[in-house]
């Protein structure tokens, strides 16, 4: 009755009642049983469903003052300009015009302060919600939604990176990111050289190899290793896996989100979440801009305005946005201070003060939280910390800040650790 | 280097080591010491079939041959398996194996252009080293003390194709990461978090790091502010136990003090330890410590044990061939495989450890020949950092699916000889014990020869059979396992 544990687990932790699992259920003679009560039990828990994240990670930290929260006419403006947005008294850098054009729909928050200034440090920080001390590996947030948004049972990964990231730490492989490194195409090796009927018997027979090492002392890791055969085997045969290719999408689509890296990997995460898959990760690399940052900005934003302006269009159109959070950030800011660097200028890490994105899942479009002063230096408003922001993703995805995870060593810590969501944020 | 030869000379170094001798049976008599009790609960010892192939991966990164492995068996001499050692540690696959695990320690994380660095170099560089028996301060001398210089008549030519340069090239000649990198990598300390803030675990202090990163500098160093990046003090460089350099020392010479603080002060006992510490991980599958991130010395676990073969290879004059016979002799290493989960467990058995990922694709080879692009997808989907401990490492849905499905592999698998060679036996059941010897370098059990019989007499197609039996062994978590 393996299977009617899992269910159990479904429902009462997941509530990914799929009609698949229905019919299991039927087949297993429990249709009928408990559980339908436990459906009307988790009538909060089903409001989940269909929730999902996309993050766009903007590698190397982008500057503040070249994206949400420019300066221009200050000492610290440098070159760039502001512009007017779709909501009348919100301006952001010149770079970003398309943004400008669905910024009812987007959430910025001018006041993120962070505490770790050097970049592994920072993106572990703005991923997991914890600061880099200990020994302990926290898990990828990403992690956390596909262990408790995430159907155990998929026959695709439930978190998809496109481009590399963290890991799930001490989550465990169950809950890992699958990083795959050219959007638009199936995942390398997933087509069988062999016959199901012959598939299966190899897998028998591997089957047993396995368990004779477990038992010569190699448990934990043949354990680990069937769960990946068992998850990759699941895969190979999934019909979802069209979801990492462009079958159906028109060529204006592809288009609309920018024929290059980042467009055509914000559309395959798109498709996965229409395909159920909660968590999505995209990464744009190349935002470290110690010199000549007004040239690269020029360079780097045009794809990054395009592909996710055109993403917002498009879950919205497709009645995903509301439950679809959509982030863009990167690990920290860069100083107000234009340095000194030969052989043309840039700006260099800062954490006191940085902005970020948010739409989508109930957040409340088309407003700015928090100020920074005129030079940039300083929060005037509503600073923000992590913990906040964190408690603020939980909150969008149904998740339980406070739930309890425990460490290899058994230890309980606390997904969120403090923090409060922000104010305003889901209006 | 005449230099340092001085400093050799003025550091109360005591050689003693030639009146000072620590065996194998010395170690197990140390640690069966500090492990009391538990040592009860140690797991029995190997057979030699398991014996061959453990050591072999772990010096060479090769499986031994069914032949080896059958005279190896024959052979009588009580004192085999330390031949066998010696044996290993002459080869030039010793060298490589060794070379690519320290290149990979050293770039695993840099960020500099890879146009500018060259690790090949470097590898073959340690290769040579290591073929020779170069001790490993002087190895760490060459490294630390390397002062590339820019040739600006050619594109990119930054001295990275000679390789002793690579070290300090790939921390990209920045100060603060030599300093960190030095300590990590040479001293298994990690002081990086001190370069914004006093480190929240021991006693590193933010003003100790940039000393030390000052060090590295060529000319002044400033040391920024915590609060505002921008407001610089001046730093006097000075190594982590308070050696100060003589002033107006230039700086290449003073890059060659650091290497002599590092290597020859006696109280440094962090320099020795490192190295056996990172050897014994890699060979036991846990480490003393986690090897590149130790914070007080308080998280050291066994310390009497690691920190006596740490004096004793001191005294062997850093000796690397000397570090793997004691501990490939003792019995801490010649124990079962067990999964262990507390501390409490360590050293009572192996750990099973994943196999890096050249080795991974040297056991693929074994089976296809050599495929380089096959070689060049496992290197990448088997990556793993080489700092991270065993039991922090994971498997990924990836290494299945290339494992199982890879198209030049499974092409390679049904032409391979090694199909031909099982094709061409008549009996069952010494097709079964070939097949195992190959893959998996040891003889099949009386039930495994059963059900692979059984398998071969079930199925249609001998031929796609017997394919499967590879594909089998090949996808098998002990094909990647060292047992």
């Amino acid at each position: 009755m393996y299977n009617e544990a899992l269910l159990h687990l479904n429902l009462t932790r997941r509530s990914q009642f799929t009609r698949r699992n229905f019919l299991q259920a039927a087949a297993l003679g429990v249709a009928g049983s408990p559980l339908l009560s436990q459906i009307q039990l988790n009538a909060a828990e089903m409001k989940k469903q269909g929730r999902a994240c996309i993050l766009l990670w903007l590698a190397g930290a982008p500057s503040q003052m070249e994206t949400w929260d420019p300066k221009p006419g200050t000492p610290n403006g440098g070159e760039t300009k502001k512009i007017q947005t779709q909501t009348p008294g919100i301006e952001i850098a010149h770079y970003w015009p398309k943004i400008a054009s669905v910024m009812n729909d987007i959430a910025v928050v001018r006041s993120m302060t962070g505490k770790e200034a050097a970049h592994e440090r920072g993106t572990y920080h703005l991923h997991t919600g914890h600061r880099m001390l200990g020994i302990e590996k926290f898990p990828h947030f990403g992690s956390v939604v596909a262990r408790e948004l995430g159907d155990p049972n998929s026959d695709i990964p439930n978190f998809v990176s496109i481009g590399q990231t963290l890991s799930s730490g001490f989550l465990g492989v169950q809950v890992a990111p699958f990083i795959i490194d050219r959007p638009g195409q199936l995942p390398d090796n997933v087509t069988s050289t062999a016959s199901a009927t012959r598939q299966r018997r190899r897998l028998a027979l591997l089957s047993q190899q396995e368990s004779d090492f477990a038992q010569a002392g190699a448990a934990a890791l043949v354990k680990e290793q069937s769960k990946l055969y068992q998850k990759a085997s699941l895969m190979m045969t999934s019909p979802r896996l069209k979801a990492f290719e462009f079958d159906g999408e028109s060529e204006d689509v592809q288009t609309a989100y920018g024929k290059n890296q980042l467009g055509q990997g914000l559309l395959v995460a798109r498709r996965l979440v229409e395909a159920g898959v909660p968590f999505v990760e995209v990464r744009s690399t190349g935002w470290d801009m110690h010199n000549s940052i007004f040239r690269n900005m020029e360079r780097r934003a045009p794809d990054v305005d395009q592909g996710l302006s055109q993403l917002l269009t498009d879950l919205k159109q497709r009645g995903l946005l509301d439950k679809t959070l959509v982030l863009c950030m990167g690990e920290f800011g860069r100083t107000p201070k234009i340095n000194a660097r030969p052989p043309v200028p840039g700006r260099d890490h800062w954490v006191r003060n940085f902005n970020l994105l948010m739409a989508g899942a109930g957040i409340k479009g088309g407003q700015v939280i928090g100020k920074t002063d005129d030079n940039g230096q300083e929060i005037t408003d509503n600073p923000v910390q992590v913990e906040d922001l964190f408690q603020s993703m939980c909150k969008a995805m149904g998740i339980n800040a406070d739930m309890e995870l425990h460490t290899p060593i058994g230890r309980p810590v606390r997904l969120v650790d403090g923090g409060a969501v922000i104010k305003g944020l889901f209006g | 280097m005449q230099l340092l030869g001085y400093i050799r000379q003025t550091m109360p170094t005591r050689r003693i080591g030639s009146r000072i001798s620590f065996s194998s049976d010395d170690l197990d008599k140390t640690l069966a010491l500090e492990l009391g009790e538990t040592t009860s609960q140690a797991a029995p010892l190997i057979d030699d079939e398991t014996f061959i192939r453990r050591a072999s991966l772990d010096l060479t990164g090769n499986l031994p041959t069914p032949e080896k492995i059958k005279s190896f068996l024959a052979d009588q001499n009580t004192n085999k398996r330390a031949d066998y050692i010696d044996e290993l540690l002459e080869t030039q696959a010793y060298a490589r194996k060794w070379a690519r695990y320290w290149t990979s320690v050293i770039f695993y994380e840099s960020e500099a252009n890879k146009r500018r660095v060259n690790p090949q170099a470097l590898e073959d560089w340690l290769a040579e080293q290591f073929h020779k028996g170069a001790p490993w301060d002087y190895i760490t001398v060459m490294l630390i003390s390397a002062t590339p210089e820019r040739n600006k008549k050619v594109k990119n030519d930054y001295g990275q194709d000679y390789g002793p340069n690579n070290f300090v090239l790939a921390c990209e000649n920045k100060s603060t990461e030599l300093a960190s990198e030095t300590a990590r990598i040479f001293m298994g300390i990690s002081i990086q978090c001190a370069e914004c803030h006093d480190h929240p675990f021991d006693n590193w202090k933010r003003e100790q790091f940039h000393e030390l990163a000052a060090f590295f500098h060529p000319y002044t160093y400033k040391m920024p502010s915590q609060d505002d990046p921008t407001v610089k003090t001046v730093v006097k460089p000075r190594f982590l136990l308070g050696e100060k350099p003589y002033e107006n020392m230039k700086s290449d010479a003073r890059r060659v003090s650091i290497a002599a603080y590092l290597a020859y002060n006696p109280k440094n006992y962090w320099f020795a330890r490192a190295y056996v510490n990172r050897i014994w991980s890699e060979l036991i599958g846990d480490g003393f410590y986690d090897v590149d991130s130790l914070g007080p010395d308080g998280d050291v676990v066994h310390k009497p044990v690691v920190n006596r073969i740490a004096a004793n290879f001191r005294f062997k004059d850093f000796d690397p061939k000397w570090l793997f016979r004691l501990i490939m002799n003792s019995k801490v290493y010649q124990r079962q495989m067990r999964t262990m989960d507390s501390p409490s467990e360590l050293f009572t058995a192996v750990r099973p450890s994943r196999l890096r990922p050249d080795v991974v694709a040297n056991s693929v080879n074994h089976l296809t020949g050599e495929h380089p692009n096959l070689r060049k997808e496992i290197a990448q989907v088997f990556d793993m950092n080489p700092s991270l401990p065993q039991s922090a490492l994971e498997g990924s849905i990836q290494q299945a699916l290339l494992l199982m499905n890879q198209q030049e592999l499974q092409q390679a698998l049904s032409q391979s000889e090694l199909k031909q060679k099982l094709q061409a036996i008549s009996s069952d059941a010494e097709l079964v014990q070939t097949l195992y010897l190959n893959i998996l370098a040891r003889h099949a059990t009386p039930e495994e020869v059963e059900r692979n019989v059984s398998y071969l007499k079930d199925s249609e197609k001998r031929d796609e059979a017997v394919e499967d039996l590879i594909w089998v062994l090949l996808n098998c978590t002990e094909f990647r396992t060292k047992r």
